[in-house]
Order: structure tokens, then C-alpha cells, then sequence
């Protein structure tokens, strides 16, 4: 215990710092107006009013509780004691760290906050602005990074989620020829992984590319293809998203988001809704920059391999044709792709090429899901094995 | 000369008689004090929210704890300001807590699905849906368990002329106790609330103390119940009203606009400063329809509630009393809301000036304790704390 009794010996010669000031005995809540005497030795506290020494503190086992930043007055206490002593002057508070060395941080001037306010605002404004420039172009560089293993695992996780409840098409010949197309147009890119492409049978008309360079194409859009440089379009432009690293590179950076709205908003729960509006914003902006990559990456693909590359830009028209008017164009900046139109323009190639599979190839990919689309003629023969199955329980 | 009077809710129950005899207590009264700048308040703020981005979110236990720490330093009772003793890392340590039992229930969890569920699977119940389902049943009595134990860690690491303060009883009884009584005040549309709001308040009332000077608490929901059935049917008139004129209001606007679909839809696909105008009008009407309807009834009910309750506790010999009114309530509530939200946060330091000042203005508190009668506590409270504040509850500071 720090405190030393009151009868104890006075220090040699003590240097007077006169003061008036609050003690707490750290036992009962007690406040005394004392008086301090301070020397290099010891700290001797008395009551104001009678002159009674109610403590004595050995210099070396003081210190100070706080920061003038942070605390009004930081009080002075012996070191493990629930006794405070508290200056509320700050020129007497600067007197006695004079006398005490230990008490250097009493006489410490209170921080301007003009000063603060400029250096901390300027400091939050370049780590926003750092934050969001790793998290805009970090994400390009560290996608590629991230190991293949995690990327599949987490596409599968997404892919089952995603098709829980649908039958998958399962027709061998079908998945060999759009497997083949995938991977020749991912090597054409000089990418390293291998692809996979799955079939669910029915709608919508759409594809995706999950992480792990899975990719998922929904039987409705082999048949609703006018042919199959339809087909191939799609599947070039899916592979401009997996080359690209899309998938990963979308995570990162909503995570990116996220993790700098959370910091900056601290997680208050009406704010988190408007924040995520505007990340829900940057992550379709993101979307309909990623969208034009993957158009452009797709047709040079198909013009790499010297494939009918017309695919890409037909089957916009198509879509175009059935829709009244151009729904991504009406939703603006909360459309996740771009105006239609503006694809089409982009994506225009002449219908030159060699076709992006053989007969045998179409027909079977058509088949995939177990039945002839849009020929009643084809039928599967009984040996045949079936052609859909629902994905295993997880 | 005998009273019986239920006027005085410090009195005995019942018929007494008058001690004229006896010393008037000493009831001389004083306001807290609270003398920070709001300047210094924003740099602390500003490099709390730097240091957070730069450590992804891992420095708020830190950031959180020196604004306490000026907070509290710059409140001050009967003379002697109040200090803050929590440490940074002993959030840290019940956020890690906290996590590592959630981590420990998925486990559970998982646990029960590979072992029962996977052979037989529920459609659309995945190991990750019963987790979710899961905390989202417990989220509500964790959250009230989280604002007691939190209270106990505040307070435990508050002192005031050296003195630790805390808070006894049990924060699970606490959790269990709101969760009730929030279940049949919602069952009951809200006719309950006194009930939940008194009976919610004396355990976080009564169980605090300084040291070893209890706080008590005498309220009792029966006294406000009038006042809040009036504030009940009015509230609900005023909803009518506000909905029948939102309702004339819509119905004109849309037969005066004679506006094409598209053009409604370019008008917010591509915003433009006409977009603008029209949210920060259809923003400003809504705002002063419930501005002027609902919520100058709510805050008149939730200036009284409390008034009720400030003047039903004690602390010893010191009594308290705060006079605050319907618009200083209103600023409380509502400005401090739209300060925080509408500034995406920057506002908190704002709302929080603002709230000691307010407490430094309105509560009253009229006596002093006897000092050397209050003994230092022999405990010292949790050793971490908020974890389950920082999981399931979103709070300020």
C-alpha cells in the first residue's frame, strides 16, 4: 500500500507547491478539500482546513490516471490504490509535475481541437480514400491470388444453394460438348484452371459464373437459342466473367464496402440501411462494369478460335425483341447490367466462322436435359440412362 | 398529526404520523456538470473512425473506451467528476467471448444436423437456415441480457471520488424478465407498456449502486396507467388523422401529376437535382406530418414516463427530480435521430454533447450523501464486458 500513515517523518526540504485540491482515500466516499506539499521524495496531503496530513505518497509509486486528451483532470494516485488526488488548476497541476518528473503527464498542454479536428479529419478522409482505392484495385490483383481449392469450394456452396429443389440435366454427350467449348475458349484466354459448366433444367433464360470457375446455364436458354452461336455467346461471355475472375473480385470488394460503411457508420441500425443502399449502388456499378468486360473478353474469345462470334449480340437482340422496352436502360444506375442496346452495339460482330459446335454436338447439348428441345421427333431410347437428376441433399 | 396521502412515494404505506420534531433532512439542490467541448469531442471521434477503417472495425473496443473516458471525465456531481476505468482489450476479450460461444452453438448445431437431419433432410432447412432461425429466436432475450450485463460493465468501471459503482442481480433474470413482459406487451397492443417500462426499470435502477449506497426505486405502474391510457387513444386518433390526410394528399398529387410511368421511373433511375427537390419535398411533408402529429404525443408520454421515473428513485438520503419537457424530449428523440442518421454517423459526438448537456440541464438532484458512510465495494465486477452488447444490440457509446 502506497499510503503512508500520517505521523510519518516529513521529507527533507520540501519544495512548497501550495494548492488547493479534492483526495479521495479510495475506502469511503469521502471527499477532502486538502492541501499538497510536494518533493522529490514523497507527496504530503493534508486537509485544508485543519492542516491534518491524511497521506503521504512516495514519489516513486505515483502515477497519473489518464491523459490530458482524454480526461478533464487526470488524477494522481499511488500505483494499485483506490486513493485519487485531483488538481483541478492546470497551472498548479504544471507546478507539481515540475517538482515530480513522474508527473510529467499532468503538465502536458490540452490538445487544440482545431488541430485535432484538421489532422484526424484529414488522416479519415486518406484512409478512405486508400481503403477504397485497395479495395477498387487490390481486388484485381488478389482475386487471381486466392486459391483455386477455396474459389471451387465456395462456387459449389453457391451453386447447391442456388439450385436446391432443381433437377439437373445430366446428359453426358450434352455436358462433353459445352465443357469442351468452355475450356477451349478458357485456355484461348490463357487461363489455368479447368471450367465447369452444369445444366439445371428450366428457367429462367439466364447463366452464371460462380467463384471457382463454375458456371451454370439454365436449359430454357439452350432452347430458347435461335442456334448455337447463341449458345456459344453466352458461354464466351460467362468465360470473360471467370478469366476476368469476376465472381471473387465481386466478393472482395462488397466485402471491401461493407467493412468500410460498418467502420465508418459504427454499426448504428438505421444508418446500416441507408449504407447499404449505397453499397447495394457500388455493387451494381460494379456489376455493369464487369458485364461490359465480360462482353467484350467473350466475342475475343470466339474471334480468337475463329468460332461465329454474332452469338453474343443476336441473343441480346432476341431479348430485346420480347421485351417492350429496354429494361436495364428504365432501371439506370439500379440495373446490375448495362442498356441492352448499348450491348448490342458492342458485341455487333459479322456472322463469319466456322460454328462453335458440330451437328452431333448441338443436337446433344439440346438433349441435355433428356429431351429433344423443340424437336418431337428426337426421343431418348429406353437404354438410355436418366438424364436429370436433384442434386444430392447437403 | 397523522397523513395518509399516497402523494409522497418515499413515504410508508399507508397512515403516518408527522414528525415535526425531527431535523429537516438536508435537501439542498444541485444539477450535474458537464463542461466538454464539442471540438475536443470530434477529434477523439475522428481518429476513432480513422483507426477503425485502418483496422477493419478491430479498434473500436479502443476507440469506444477513450470516449467514455472523456465523457465521463467531463461529468461531474456535487464537485466531483466521474471517472472511466474500462479497458479497450476488456471489450476485446468479451467480443471473443461472445464469439467463440456462437461458435461453439454452430457447432451444436451442425453437430445435430450431421448426425439426425442429414440422411432425412428438411426441404429448405439447411444447416445454415437453422442457425440463422436459431439466433434469430435467442437475438431478442440476448440482446436484453446484453444491455445488463453491459450496464454492470459501464457502471462497474465508473467512479465517482474513487468509488466504484455496479449493479447486482442477475443479467439471464434480466433477459428473461424483458422478454416476457416485451412478448405480452406486444400481444396486448401495447397496453402493457407502463407495466413493461416500471417493471423494466427497477431491476436496472434498484440492483445499482455507488459503492455501497444502494439506489431504490418506488414507481409503480398503476400510477401512470391514466395518463398513458389518454396518451394510447390519442396517439391512435392522431395515426388516423395522419393516414386520412396522407391519403387525401396522395390521392390529389397523383390525379394533378398526370405523370407517364417512364417519366416516374427516369426520374429515379437517373437522378437529377428534379429528383432531388421531389424526395427533399415528399421527405419534408412526411417529416412535418408526423413532426406535428405522432411524435409530439410520443414525446409528451415519454417526457412524463421520465419524469415518473427520475422522481421514484433514490439514493440514500438524496433525492432526484427532473423537470424535463415534451420539446426537450422531442430534441432528445427525434433530433438526435435525424442528426445521426442523416449525417451517416458523423453526428454521434453531436448526439452525445448534446445528451449530457441535456442531463446536465433537467436532472435535479436535491441532498448529498454522507461520504464517509459509502465503503469501497470488495468486488470488482466482470473482468470483460459487451460482448453480447457488441453481437445483438446496436448502441451508442
Amino acid at each position: 500500500m502506497a499510503v503512508l500513515p500520517t505521523n510519518a517523518n516529513p521529507a527533507p526540504s520540501p519544495i512548497q507547491v501550495p494548492m488547493r485540491t479534492r483526495y479521495y482515500d479510495g475506502v469511503t466516499a469521502e471527499a477532502l478539500d486538502v492541501r499538497v506539499r510536494a518533493s522529490t521524495i514523497d507527496l504530503t496531503i493534508s486537509r485544508a482546513d485543519n492542516s491534518t496530513v491524511v497521506a503521504r505518497w512516495p514519489v516513486t509509486d505515483l502515477i497519473v490516471l489518464g491523459d490530458t486528451e482524454h480526461e478533464a483532470v487526470p488524477a494522481v494516485a499511488p500505483r494499485g490504490s483506490d486513493a485519487r488526488l485531483v488538481i483541478e488548476d492546470p497551472e498548479q497541476r504544471r507546478q507539481l509535475a515540475q517538482t515530480v518528473p513522474a508527473l510529467e503527464r499532468l503538465a502536458r498542454p490540452r490538445p487544440s481541437a482545431g488541430g485535432r479536428i484538421a489532422l484526424f479529419g484529414s488522416a479519415l478522409v486518406i484512409v478512405i480514400g486508400l481503403f477504397w482505392g485497395g479495395v477498387e484495385y487490390g481486388s484485381e490483383a488478389v482475386a487471381p491470388l486466392v486459391p483455386h481449392v477455396l474459389q471451387a469450394k465456395l462456387g459449389e456452396a453457391v451453386r447447391d444453394e442456388l439450385v436446391d429443389g432443381k433437377e439437373m440435366c445430366l446428359g453426358n454427350a450434352g455436358l462433353v460438348a459445352i465443357n469442351r467449348l468452355a475450356n477451349d475458349l478458357g485456355k484461348a484466354a490463357g487461363h489455368p484452371h479447368k471450367i465447369t459448366v452444369n445444366v439445371v433444367k428450366g428457367g429462367p433464360v439466364n447463366a452464371f459464373t460462380l467463384p471457382g470457375d463454375i458456371l451454370v446455364f439454365y436449359s430454357d436458354l439452350i432452347t430458347q437459342a435461335k442456334d448455337s452461336s447463341q449458345v456459344a455467346g453466352v458461354l464466351a461471355h460467362e468465360i470473360g466473367h471467370a478469366v476476368h475472375y469476376h465472381p471473387i473480385k465481386g466478393l472482395t470488394r462488397q466485402f471491401g464496402v461493407d467493412v468500410l460503411l460498418h467502420s465508418l457508420t459504427g454499426g448504428f441500425s438505421d444508418i446500416g440501411t441507408l449504407t447499404s443502399g449505397g453499397g447495394l449502388l457500388l455493387a451494381l456499378r460494379n456489376g455493369r462494369a464487369f458485364e461490359r468486360e465480360a462482353d467484350a473478353t467473350g466475342v475475343e474469345l470466339l474471334e480468337k478460335l475463329g468460332v461465329r462470334a454474332d452469338g453474343v449480340a443476336s441473343f441480346f437482340e432476341q431479348l430485346m425483341g420480347k421485351e417492350t422496352s429496354d429494361a436495364a436502360k428504365m432501371l439506370g444506375m439500379w440495373s446490375s447490367h448495362p442498356p441492352t442496346a448499348e450491348r448490342i452495339l458492342a458485341t455487333k460482330r459479322p456472322s463469319t466462322g466456322r460454328p462453335a459446335f458440330t451437328e452431333a454436338e448441338w443436337a446433344a447439348l439440346r438433349s441435355v436435359c433428356g429431351e429433344t428441345l423443340r424437336d418431337p421427333s428426337s426421343t431418348r431410347t429406353p437404354k438410355d440412362p436418366p438424364t436429370t437428376v436433384r442434386p444430392r441433399p447437403r | 398529526m397523522l397523513h395518509c396521502s399516497n402523494e409522497r412515494p418515499w413515504a410508508p404505506r399507508g397512515c403516518v404520523t408527522d414528525v415535526s420534531a425531527a431535523p429537516a433532512p438536508d435537501l439542498t439542490p444541485s444539477r450535474p456538470v458537464y463542461d466538454g467541448s464539442l471540438g475536443e469531442l470530434y477529434g477523439i471521434y475522428l481518429r476513432h473512425l480513422a483507426l477503425m477503417v485502418l483496422t477493419l472495425g478491430w479498434s473500436r473496443f479502443w476507440g469506444r473506451t477513450r470516449l467514455r473516458r472523456y465523457l465521463w471525465s467531463h461529468l461531474s456531481i456535487l464537485g466531483d467528476r466521474f471517472e472511466y476505468r474500462g479497458r479497450g482489450r476488456e471489450l476485446l476479450f468479451g467480443f471473443l467471448f461472445v464469439l467463440v460461444l456462437l461458435a461453439l452453438w454452430f457447432g451444436l448445431i451442425w453437430a445435430l444436423w450431421y448426425f439426425r437431419l442429414r440422411e432425412h433432410p428438411v426441404p429448405g432447412l439447411s444447416v445454415t437456415n437453422m442457425f440463422s432461425v436459431s439466433l434469430a429466436l435467442l437475438g431478442l432475450p440476448l440482446a436484453f441480457v446484453g444491455q445488463y450485463a453491459g450496464l454492470r460493465y459501464k457502471l462497474t468501471r465508473t467512479r465517482w471520488r474513487g468509488i466504484r459503482a455496479g449493479l447486482d442481480g442477475s443479467a439471464w433474470g434480466y433477459g428473461m424478465r424483458a422478454t416476457f413482459l416485451t412478448f405480452i406487451n406486444a400481444m396486448t397492443g401495447q397496453l402493457m407498456l407502463p407495466l413493461v417500462s416500471v417493471g423494466l426499470a427497477r431491476p436496472r435502477i434498484a440492483n445499482a449502486r455507488v459503492g455501497t449506497l444502494h439506489f431504490d426505486f418506488a414507481g409503480r405502474a398503476g400510477d401512470i396507467y391514466g395518463r398513458y391510457i389518454g396518451y394510447y387513444f390519442l396517439n391512435i386518433l392522431m395515426w388516423v388523422v395522419a393516414i386520412a390526410v396522407v391519403a387525401v394528399a396522395i390521392g390529389g398529387t397523383f390525379s394533378d401529376l398526370d405523370t407517364k410511368s417512364e417519366e416516374f421511373t427516369k426520374l429515379f433511375s437517373e437522378p437529377s437535382l428534379r429528383t432531388l427537390v421531389l424526395a427533399a419535398a415528399i421527405g419534408f411533408a412526411a417529416y412535418l406530418l408526423f413532426g406535428l402529429l405522432i411524435l409530439p404525443v410520443r414525446c409528451w408520454w415519454q417526457a412524463y414516463l421520465f419524469r415518473y421515473l427520475v422522481s421514484r428513485t433514490r439514493a440514500g438520503n438524496v433525492l432526484f427530480a427532473s423537470a424535463i419537457s415534451t420539446w426537450q424530449m422531442w430534441g432528445f428523440l427525434v433530433l438526435n435521430y435525424l442528426i445521426v442518421v442523416l449525417t451517416l454517423g458523423l453526428g454521434w459526438p453531436l448526439v452525445m454533447h448534446r445528451t449530457l448537456r441535456l442531463v446536465a440541464q433537467e436532472l435535479w438532484i436535491y441532498g448529498a450523501p454522507n461520504g464517509a458512510s459509502i465503503q469501497q465495494p470488495a468486488d470488482h465486477g466482470p473482468g470483460y464486458g459487451e460482448g453480447l452488447l457488441d453481437m445483438f444490440d446496436v448502441t451508442g457509446f
